[in-house]
């Protein structure tokens, strides 16, 4: 008793006017949200398994999204490098002369748009097709009784990189009215699908994306939802001895946080192990359409990213459970 | 002087019903006064007010000269901080320890742990639970519970200490030794206001009562001086 009356004596010098809020606590400040990060991380090791699923749920619902936003810039990426390899073959009539070729080789020389081409003779057409057909006794049979050799002459021609696509179209019309071209084929049929593939992918995995991430949110607003629940009780005597609505608020906050950035880390982890699934067969798909088989994976910036997104969606969840179960939008 | 003011409060529920009507009472600093009546008299209903969890429909409700009524959101925190609220379930934390329970309204304020350290071990050693620290809220019998209750109100030093049936659950011998706690508060400076409805332990302790019938104080028996 002797303690508390001289605790209060003390206590009476040093707060004259003690229901008007005070200022500058910085310290005090800082110790309360050391010992709130404390008590998240308490509160998060005793209930483990449960933490586990949350982190789990959010990083599922995370990994989506991340792994959709992955293949877009991959998948343009990719558009980009077929734009870069995109060309003509330039296919001469049967039995174009050795002049009429040599003239449509210098016409392609002075072409400022053409970055290189190659010349595919008959024969070496015929050879070429014979090396790879399997059944190449049978197709030089064929070949003998037509006594000749029936492919034309041709010339792989690609293009620079930078020229539109009407301007290879221009160039495709103006080769083919030349004397001696049967035919001119612009190899863009990948390049469109691929075209099509990323604005599919484009349009559709944005609605896809949001819906996900609306997801994430929503498992963070019920996982906080219970917790306050849980914890109302202790919400209701803070409140009785004079916690500020900020204090109130400031462990399912830290818990929203906890959560998202553990879904975040959960999430980087289930993309890792998807891509690192998928990794051989892609790399061997991109090799056989001659592209660089190196796909942009795992940047410090798209970790980053991902952290950011689940502390960003975790800290929402808990600000609209705590809307809603403690009706608290003004801060205090 | 005075303390505690009611000014022509009337308090009016949503349902229509009247929890106080018209209450005008004023309670001098360092007193202890009861509040007694039955059920629905407006026992409950008038803490309320003075805690700042009901704000009157008319009327006014001051405190060392503040409207309390009137207090933002952001000041009734620290309003709060200068009562000691005693519940008849004593509202503990059952997760938490003892000594745990009774560092909360510290650690709202943010005081450095040894200050804690120090206040909890004296308001412990007030409601004679010094060894008890330790041990959860479950591991104590209803009386002990109530005291480590007193002893959280009391820990922070509150000018009012506010009781909201604190014996309801106590044997008449635990109930006169939560009263003679509480008038020790108010030896030492606390206004000590107790609402209850055992009119004979109120009686015995020689105090101001004040008795409410739905919603209206119609008895105001000074005790002798306190």
């Amino acid at each position: 008793m002797a303690a508390i009356k001289a605790n209060r004596e003390s206590s009476a010098q040093t707060r004259p006017n003690a229901w008007q809020p005070r200022r500058g606590r910085l310290r005090t400040w800082l110790a309360d949200h050391r010992r709130v990060a404390s008590e998240t991380s308490l509160f998060i090791s005793r209930r483990i398994v449960s933490s586990l699923l949350v982190w789990l749920m959010i990083g599922v619902a995370l990994a989506m999204p991340g792994l959709l936003w992955m293949l877009q810039s991959n998948v343009q990426s990719l558009s980009q490098q077929w734009q870069g390899s995109t060309g003509l073959t330039v296919y001469m009539a049967l039995g174009a002369s050795e002049q009429l070729i040599e003239e449509t080789a210098t016409a392609l020389e002075r072409e400022p748009a053409v970055t290189r081409f190659q010349l595919t003779t008959p024969q070496q057409a015929l050879d070429e097709l014979l090396a790879r057909s399997s059944e190449s006794d049978l197709l030089q049979q064929a070949i003998a009784e037509v006594e000749a050799n029936p492919l034309p002459a041709s010339f792989g021609v690609i293009l620079d990189s930078e020229q539109p696509y009407l301007a290879l179209e221009a160039l495709s019309r103006q080769l083919a009215s030349r004397s001696g071209v049967d035919e001119v084929v612009v190899e863009s049929t990948w390049l469109e699908r691929l075209r099509d593939l990323s604005r599919l992918a484009n349009r559709g995995g944005s609605a896809l994306i949001t819906m996900l991430l609306a997801a994430a949110v929503l498992v963070a607003f019920a996982t906080i939802r219970l917790a306050i629940d849980a914890r109302l009780a202790e919400i209701r005597v803070l409140a009785l001895i004079g916690a500020t609505r900020a204090q109130l608020r400031r462990p399912f906050l830290y818990l929203g946080s906890a959560f998202g950035l553990g879904g975040g880390m959960m999430a980087i982890v289930l993309m890792a192990v998807f891509l690192n699934q998928i990794e051989a067969p892609l790399e061997s798909l991109l090799v056989s359409y001659g592209s660089d088989p190196e796909l942009s994976a795992f940047t410090p910036q798209i970790i980053l990213l991902v952290l950011t997104a689940g502390w960003l969606l975790g800290i929402t969840g808990a600000l609209l459970a705590l809307i809603q179960r403690l009706g608290m939008k003004n801060s205090g | 002087m005075t303390y505690l003011q009611l000014q022509h409060v009337t308090q009016r529920f949503d349902n229509g019903s009247e929890g106080l009507s018209e209450v005008t009472v004023d309670i001098e600093q360092g007193s202890m006064v009861f509040l007694t009546g039955h059920s629905g008299a407006g026992k409950s209903t008038l803490l309320k007010l003075l805690i700042g969890a009901l704000v009157p429909t008319s009327g006014r409700v001051v405190v060392d000269g503040s409207d309390i009524s009137r207090l933002g959101s952001r000041a009734l925190p620290w309003y709060r901080r200068q009562l000691g609220i005693v519940l008849q379930d004593h509202n503990l934390l059952d997760d938490r320890s003892v000594f745990e329970n009774v560092a909360l309204p510290l650690r709202v304020t943010h005081l450095g742990t040894k200050e804690i350290g120090r206040r909890v071990r004296g308001a412990l050693a007030t409601v004679d639970l010094s060894d008890r620290g330790h041990l959860y809220p479950r591991h104590l019998s209803t009386g002990e519970q109530q005291r480590v209750g007193i002893a959280r109100a009391v820990v922070n030093r509150p000018k009012i200490i506010l009781a909201d049936e604190p014996t309801g659950n106590l044997d008449p011998y635990l109930s006169r030794q939560v009263m003679a706690l509480f008038h020790q508060f108010k030896d030492l400076g606390s206004t000590v206001l107790v609402a209850s409805h055992d009119i004979d332990l109120i009686k015995d302790q020689g105090c101001r009562i004040l008795h409410l019938s739905q919603g209206s104080l119609v008895q105001d028996t000074d005790g002798p001086k306190n």
